[in-house]
C-alpha cells in the first residue's frame, strides 16, 4: 500500500483527496446533525412548557373554580383532573405525577396522582428542589425514559400548585422525546449514507481528473528516459493549447535541439577522425621515406668523414625523437575523437609487468638502476588490453629510472576480489604538490630545466591516464620531494567490475612513515 | 637468382626509397604507382611477392589485393598507416599474408619479406590430414584426386598442423613458426588466415574438421579426440 502510494502519483493525489474529502464531511455531517438535534429539542422544549404551562392553569382553574367542602371532594376533583393531562396535548403520549411538597401536615385520606406506568426515578430530587425553590415559574430537567426496553432521551417539566384543604404540592409532566429521538437518527443515517456516497463520487472523480492530468505527465516521462537512452527521436504528441501542450512543445523543442547538438558533436567528432586518419597517412608515408633514407645514411656513416657521420648520428636520434612524438599525438588524438577502443582479453598481469620491465631493462642497465620486484604467487589475472597496459607500465618504468637517482625502483603487483594493480615506486627527487597538480597534462615537464637522458615525448603520462580511464581504472600518484614517487595503476578485473579500492596502498608501505 | 619484388605504392619517394633498400639487400625491384598498373605490371613481371600500399589513388589496395589473388598465391604483404583499424583486417580478408605498419624501419621491412620468401617445407615427405593429401615437393593438396589450390602462406599453415595432428598450436606458435614473427605480433593474423584455409579446404566452413578450434587454447589438425 505504502509502496503504491509512494510509485503512483494517481494512488497518492486520490488518497490525499478521499481522506481531506472525508474529514471535510465528517466535520459537516457532525455540525449539521448537532444543530439539528439541538432544534428539535428546543423546538419540543416550548412546546413541551407551553403545554405545561397550560396543564397547570387548567389544574389550578378547576380547583379555584370548584367550591370544596372536603378532602374527598378534592380527591374526586384532583383524580378527574389530573389524569386527564396525560392525553391532553399534541406532543404524544405523557406521564403526570402530583407530587406533594414535603413538610405539609399529613392528609388522611388524600392520594396522590401519579400515572400508572411513571418511574418516580425520572422525576429526580434536584428537580423538586428547584421546583420547590422556584416561585411559579416552569422547571426542566432532561432525563432517561424505558420505553419497551430502550433507553430513550424524555423531559420532565415541573410546576409548584397549591391546593386548597391540602397545601402545597408539586405537578409532574414527563415527556417522552422518543420520536425526535428517531427523526433524528433518520436524519443522521441519510446524512451518512449521503456523506459516504459522495466520498465515492469524490474518489471516482479525482481519480479520472488526476488521471488526465498524469497520464500525460507519464508519458512525458517515459518519453525523456527514451531520450536519455540516446534514442534521440522520440517526441510527446503535441495537442490543444493547454499547459500540457506547453509542456509538450517545449520539451520537444528541447528534444530538437538536443538531436541537433548531438548529431553536430558527431559529425565534428567524426571529422576529427578523419582528420586524425588523414593526418596519419599524410604525416606517415614521408616519415618512413625519411626513417629508411636516415638508416642507409647511418649504416654508412663509417664510410663519412668526422662531421658527416656525426651528423648522421644526430639525424638518427632526432628521426625516432620526431616518430615517437608523432606516435604519441596521433594516440591522444584518437583518444580526444573518442576512436579507441581496448581490446579486453584475460591475462596474467604478472607476465604484462614482467614483459614490461624487460624491454626497460637495458635502461635502467645503463644508469645503475635496480628494479626490485614483489609478485604474487600464480597467476594475477584480470580482462585488459595488454598492449596498452604493458605500454604504460613500461612508461611509467622509465619515468622511474629517469627520475629514479639511480636508487632501487620497486614494482609490486597485487589483486583482491574485484581489481588487480601495480604499482611503480621511484626514491628519487620526487615532487612538490604544485608538481603533481599537473603531473597528467600534456607536453608538461616536472622540472624544465631538468637534463633529459630519457627524452620523452610529454604525452606519456597522459595517454597513461587515458588508458587507464578506457579500461574503468584508476592511475593516481603519490609523491614527496626527496623521497620519491609512486604511480599505482588498478585495473577493473573485468568490463564489468566496479572497483571499491585498490589492492595495493598508496604511498606503498615501503614510504610510510 | 635473386628474388623480383614489386613495390606498389603512390608516394614516389618512398618507392624509391624501399627500391634502395630491397636492392641493398640484393633483391630485384619493380614499380607501380597506382592499383591499375599494379596488376599489369604484376601479370607482366610475374614477381616472387608483391609489397602493396592500402590507400591508392584509384583503386584501393583491398581492390587490388582481392585481383592479385585470382591470378596467383603470390605472397602480398601490406603497406598500411592505420595498425589498428578495420583496413588490416580488410586487406588480411581480401588475402594479403602479413602487413607491416608505416613508419617501419628497413629491417623490419626486410625481415617480413624474407619470412614471406622462404621455403614453405623443408619436409619431403606426403601427409595426410583427414581426406585431403599434402605434397610439400609440389604443394599440392588434394582431396580424392581433386586439386585444391593454395597459397604458399595457406599450404604453410595447414602443413605446420598437419605435421602434428596431435599438438595443439596457440595463436602465437603459429605466429612464430608460419610468419616467422620473433616478438609479439597481431593474432588476427593467424584469426582472418585460418578462416580462409577453412573456407578451402573444409567441407563446411561452419562445422570444421580439419582445422579445428581447441577453446581459449588454439587450433589443431584433425578432430579426433585425444
Amino acid at each position: 500500500m505504502i509502496s503504491l502510494l509512494r510509485r503512483s502519483l494517481t494512488a497518492r493525489t486520490v488518497f490525499a483527496t478521499v481522506t481531506l474529502s472525508a474529514i471535510a464531511l465528517a466535520t459537516l455531517g457532525g455540525f449539521l446533525s448537532f444543530s439539528l438535534a439541538n432544534n428539535f429539542f428546543q423546538n419540543r422544549l416550548s412546546q413541551v412548557l407551553s403545554e405545561t404551562e397550560r396543564a397547570v392553569s387548567s389544574v389550578q382553574g378547576t380547583v379555584a373554580a370548584a367550591s370544596l367542602a372536603d378532602e374527598t371532594a378534592l380527591q374526586t376533583l384532583i383524580n378527574s383532573v389530573v389524569p386527564s393531562l396525560e392525553v391532553s396535548g399534541v406532543s404524544g403520549a405523557r406521564q403526570v405525577a402530583l407530587l406533594r411538597s414535603p413538610g405539609q401536615p399529613q392528609l388522611q385520606l388524600f392520594q396522590s396522582p401519579i400515572s400508572q406506568d411513571l418511574d418516580l426515578a425520572t422525576i429526580p430530587g434536584e428537580l423538586r428542589e428547584a421546583v420547590r425553590a422556584s416561585d411559579g415559574v416552569l422547571t426542566y430537567t432532561s432525563v432517561s425514559l424505558v420505553r419497551e426496553g430502550l433507553i430513550v432521551p424524555g423531559i420532565t417539566v415541573g410546576a409548584p400548585i397549591t391546593l386548597p384543604l391540602a397545601g402545597d404540592f408539586e405537578l409532574y409532566l414527563v415527556f417522552d422525546l422518543g420520536p425526535e429521538q428517531q427523526a433524528l437518527a433518520t436524519v443522521q443515517r441519510a446524512l451518512a449514507v449521503g456523506g459516504v456516497v459522495l466520498l465515492v463520487v469524490i474518489s471516482l472523480v479525482s481519480y479520472f481528473v488526476t488521471r488526465t492530468i498524469v497520464k500525460p505527465v507519464e508519458q512525458a516521462a517515459s518519453v525523456a528516459e527514451s531520450l536519455s537512452e540516446g534514442q534521440l527521436d522520440v517526441r510527446l504528441p503535441e495537442k490543444g493549447a493547454d499547459v500540457m501542450a506547453v509542456l509538450a512543445r517545449s520539451f520537444n523543442k528541447m528534444a530538437n535541439s538536443l538531436q541537433q547538438q548531438i548529431q553536430q558533436l558527431d559529425s565534428l567528432s567524426r571529422m576529427q577522425r578523419r582528420f586524425v586518419s588523414d593526418v596519419s597517412h599524410e604525416l606517415r608515408t614521408p616519415m618512413t621515406t625519411i626513417k629508411l633514407a636516415g638508416e642507409v645514411i647511418f649504416g654508412n656513416r663509417d664510410k663519412l668523414d668526422p662531421s658527416l657521420s656525426r651528423s648522421a648520428e644526430l639525424m638518427q636520434n632526432q628521426i625516432s625523437r620526431f616518430e615517437e612524438l608523432l606516435a604519441d599525438l596521433l594516440e591522444i588524438s584518437r583518444y580526444d575523437a573518442g576512436a579507441v577502443t581496448a581490446d579486453l582479453e584475460l591475462h596474467d598481469l604478472n607476465a604484462v609487468v614482467g614483459a614490461a620491465i624487460a624491454s626497460i631493462e637495458p635502461l635502467a642497465k645503463s644508469k645503475q638502476t635496480e628494479i626490485q620486484v614483489r609478485l604474487p604467487a600464480g597467476n594475477v589475472e584480470a580482462e585488459f588490453d595488454a598492449k596498452r597496459i604493458e605500454r604504460l607500465l613500461r612508461n611509467l618504468l622509465s619515468n622511474a629510472v629517469e627520475h629514479g637517482e639511480g636508487r632501487p625502483i620497486v614494482v609490486e603487483v597485487g589483486s583482491n576480489a574485484q581489481a588487480v594493480a601495480v604499482c611503480v615506486t621511484d626514491q628519487g627527487v620526487g615532487m612538490t604538490k604544485q608538481q603533481l597538480e599537473r603531473i597528467f597534462d600534456r607536453f608538461w615537464r616536472a622540472d624544465p630545466a631538468r637534463q633529459r637522458s630519457v627524452g620523452g615525448t610529454g604525452l606519456g603520462l597522459a595517454i597513461s591516464k587515458e588508458d587507464a580511464i578506457l579500461h574503468r581504472g584508476w592511475l593516481q600518484v603519490w609523491s614527496k620531494p626527496n623521497r620519491g614517487s609512486s604511480f599505482r595503476l588498478t585495473l577493473p578485473n573485468n568490463a564489468n567490475a566496479v572497483i571499491a579500492n585498490s589492492p595495493l596502498p598508496l604511498p606503498p608501505r615501503t614510504m610510510e612513515g | 637468382m635473386s628474388n623480383k619484388i614489386l613495390v606498389v605504392d603512390d608516394d614516389d619517394a618512398l618507392r624509391e626509397m624501399v627500391g634502395l633498400v630491397l636492392n641493398a639487400a640484393g633483391y630485384q625491384t619493380v614499380f607501380a604507382a597506382d592499383g591499375l598498373s599494379a596488376v599489369e605490371v604484376f601479370k607482366k613481371e610475374d614477381p616472387d611477392l608483391v609489397l602493396l600500399d592500402i590507400m591508392l589513388p584509384g583503386q584501393s589496395g583491398i581492390e587490388v589485393c582481392k585481383q592479385l589473388r585470382v591470378l596467383s598465391g603470390t605472397p602480398i604483404v601490406m603497406l598500411t598507416a592505420k595498425g589498428d583499424t578495420e583496413d588490416v583486417v580488410f586487406g588480411l580478408e581480401a588475402g594479403a599474408d602479413d602487413y607491416v605498419v608505416k613508419p617501419h624501419n628497413g629491417a623490419e621491412l626486410l625481415a617480413r619479406i624474407k619470412a614471406r620468401l622462404r621455403p614453405v617445407a623443408e619436409d619431403g615427405g606426403i601427409i595426410t590430414v583427414g581426406e585431403l593429401t599434402m605434397d610439400p615437393r609440389s604443394y599440392e593438396v588434394k582431396r580424392a584426386g581433386v586439386r585444391i589450390s593454395l597459397t604458399p602462406l595457406e599450404f604453410k599453415l595447414l602443413h605446420t598442423l598437419a605435421v602434428k595432428p596431435q599438438q595443439v598450436f596457440s595463436r602465437e606458435m603459429l605466429l612464430e613458426q608460419v610468419w616467422g614473427y620473433q616478438y609479439k605480433a597481431d593474432t588476427r593474423l593467424v584469426n582472418v588466415h585460418v578462416q580462409r584455409l577453412r573456407s578451402k579446404v573444409e567441407e563446411d566452413p561452419e562445422n570444421p574438421k580439419i582445422v579445428t578450434t581447441v577453446r581459449g587454447h588454439g587450433y589443431r589438425a584433425g578432430n579426433d579426440t585425444p
